[in-house]
């Protein structure tokens, strides 16, 4: 059954990018909105939009119920779940086979299979790809000396009902073992009613690289090049760029080799990214998580190889084999791209719903702004703050962020705070520039620094 | 002669020892904004700008010409929102509570819970929603006399789309 007309189970840039991918195919797209979404670029860009619930995301988009009925209700044969919401839950990709819709994206088992994170570590360890050392779940401190002596200092102590940076200890020295894991076990205690840890070796001068694989029905999967995302805040990536750099071709080849190993013993279908974390000091890496989904930051992979990820999710979708074999996708130049939250970053990152009076996105060549924006939209407050992400490319990486300083600098949002003031800061910072950074590179430079400065437009 | 990468980082690394907050490289055509320690200097992004204010001083200037005439563009492009929910002096709309398929019958062939010119309650049934075959009964919510019914049985709704319109009455 070839497919039709789409229908788009998201919102803000992406539910307008994969419109766009429809529409380049000549396949016709519905998109799914809540209440609060009715008026959005989106919705004006979509063939069809049809209203699934309020704007509490949970009773619209999250809904797998409604969100079947509006793909049925409108004669969609596929429904596309861009990333977030329910783009890797096992329960969409399920309940659009028992509909007969297509989903866009992996089949269920191997959405569940790489969702839980533990399981995942077994699969991805028996395919012969290196883990992080550490353990399961550990209940007292005698058994945490074991581990802490199988494994080896540095170690990191976390909650296993973790999250939010509670309860982790690290630990460098041997007489600092037993404090730490008391104090782990109480604070995850305190904060999570559970005092189960896990230990795991601790990277102190870590990279965050993943790699893009694409598999079809057939079998065929291939890689299309590494991305590097080391530039986060709490977890959310800030700035991410492909190729990687900094590190030896001999040891990009074996980080893409083992994205492809993963994805091809899975017999993996669709778009997929497989995270791994790269000991800078080593020169080792560790699988981290695999994600079963099209990525926010997939637009540096395009800029760099010209596929179009999202046009190729929806023909492996449809039956197709790959468009591509390895040996045909090329990497030219550098790319690089920054998220524009609506968010004060002098301010601590606080949220900035309201309405956008001024909008002049950077436009040049090599240029490419990816986002729902417009003069006159409201931002609402019930979503994600990302409003638009903004991707250059250059022959090499010091052009390329040579480039993004000009970009951003001619970047104007007017109404609401942005975080494009703070971006402009980050990209002229002699270390990043150096690309002298780690994981934890940005919260110490946001430590560091004083951003009151930054004025809002 | 242009420089290559590694020029330039080599460039960066003799000017790393130095000691300043700020500055702006000019090397061939490349031209780079270079920061340590987090200081942003008075207004870097001018060097890039051009003679029109582009970024901070941008507030108070008035757009540029290009600008606003895409932002009026913008606007012009936008369709009007399609009015789903109907609105009618002295009636109430019953919208749908949620997408799905409408039916006005319990069961095919069966008389319609409800019908123009049919007294009904707050609690009376109006109809059925099937979302993945679960139905879900349709309350009515207002108390009066069926004005309309905009819906047809077997049609899709969305969430919000007015059903039916009632002329409200008093209790009594």
């Amino acid at each position: 059954m070839a497919i039709s007309r789409v229908l788009v189970a998201n919102r803000g840039e992406i539910a307008l990018r994969v419109i766009k991918a429809c529409r380049a195919l000549g396949i016709e797209s519905v998109l799914a909105v809540s209440a609060a979404d009715r008026e959005s670029l989106p919705a004006k860009e979509a063939d069809r939009v049809v209203c699934i619930g309020p704007a509490r995301a949970a009773d619209s988009y999250l809904k797998v119920e409604a969100l079947i009925a509006a793909a049925l209700g409108t004669g969609s044969d596929a429904i596309h779940p861009g990333y977030g919401f329910l783009a890797e839950r096992p329960e969409l990709a399920r309940a659009c086979e028992q509909n007969k819709v297509q989903f866009i994206g992996p089949r269920p088992e191997s959405i569940l299979k790489m969702g839980n994170k533990l399981l995942a570590r077994e699969i991805v360890r028996g395919y012969g790809i290196p883990i992080i050392p550490g353990s399961e779940k550990v209940h007292s401190f005698q058994e945490g000396l074991q581990i802490a002596k199988e494994i080896g200092l540095p170690i990191l102590i976390k909650a296993a009902a973790g999250g939010g940076g509670r309860g982790i200890k690290i630990v460098t020295e041997n007489g600092e073992l037993q404090g730490a894991f008391e104090t782990a076990a109480a604070e995850a205690r305190a904060a999570f009613g559970d005092e189960t840890l896990y230990i795991e070796r601790y990277i102190p001068n870590a990279r965050h690289i993943e790699v893009q694989v694409l598999g079809d029905r057939f079998g065929n999967v291939i890689h299309a090049g590494e991305r590097d995302c080391s530039l986060q805040r709490r977890h959310q990536k800030v700035i991410e760029e492909a190729p990687a750099y900094s590190i030896s071709d001999a040891l990009r080849e074996e980080i893409r080799a083992a994205g492809v190993i993963i994805a091809k013993n899975m017999k993996y279908e669709n778009a997929g990214t497989v995270e791994f974390i790269l000991d800078q000091d080593q020169e080792r890496f560790y699988f981290l998580e695999m994600n079963t989904r099209i990525q926010v930051e997939h637009p540096v992979t395009e800029a760099i190889t010209g596929i179009d990820l999202v046009q190729e999710q929806i023909r492996i979708a449809n039956g197709h084999a790959l468009t591509l074999s390895q040996s045909q996708v090329q990497f030219s130049g550098h790319a690089i791209e920054c998220r524009i939250t609506a968010e004060s970053a002098k301010d601590g990152f606080r949220p900035c719903p309201g309405q956008i009076t001024r909008w002049q996105p950077s436009s040049g060549a090599d240029m490419r702004v990816d986002s729902h924006g417009y003069a006159g939209y409201t931002v609402p407050p019930f979503y994600d703050s990302l409003l638009a992400k903004l991707i250059v490319r250059g022959e090499n990486r010091v052009k390329t962020v040579a480039r993004m300083q000009e970009a951003l600098a001619s970047f104007v949002v007017s109404g609401i705070e942005t975080t494009i003031p703070f971006l402009r800061l980050l990209v002229c910072q002699l270390d990043y520039i150096k690309g002298n950074v780690n994981t934890k590179w940005l919260e110490k430079f946001l430590a560091t620094s004083s951003l009151l400065e930054l004025g809002a437009e | 002669m242009d420089l290559t990468e590694d020029d330039v980082l080599e460039i960066l690394n003799l000017i790393e020892k130095s000691s300043f907050d700020f500055l702006q490289l000019q090397m061939g055509d490349l031209k780079l904004v270079v920061s340590k320690g987090g200081y942003m200097g008075s207004a870097p992004v001018a060097v890039f700008s051009d003679p029109q204010p582009a970024a901070g001083p941008a507030v108070a200037s008035e757009p540029a010409p290009k600008a606003r005439e895409a932002e009026v563009k913008t606007q012009a492009e936008q369709p009007q929102p399609k009015a789903k929910a109907v609105v009618r002096d002295g009636t109430v709309p019953i919208n749908a509570p949620m997408v799905g398929t409408f039916y006005i019958t319990p069961e095919p062939g069966a008389p319609p819970f409800v019908e123009v010119g049919g007294n009904i309650d707050e609690d009376t049934t109006v109809g059925l929603i099937e979302v993945m075959k679960v139905f879900n009964a349709i309350r009515s919510g207002v108390r009066g006399v069926v004005e309309e019914i905009c819906i047809q049985g077997g049609q899709f709704v969305e969430y919000g789309q007015t059903i039916m319109l009632v002329k409200p009455k008093g209790k009594g």
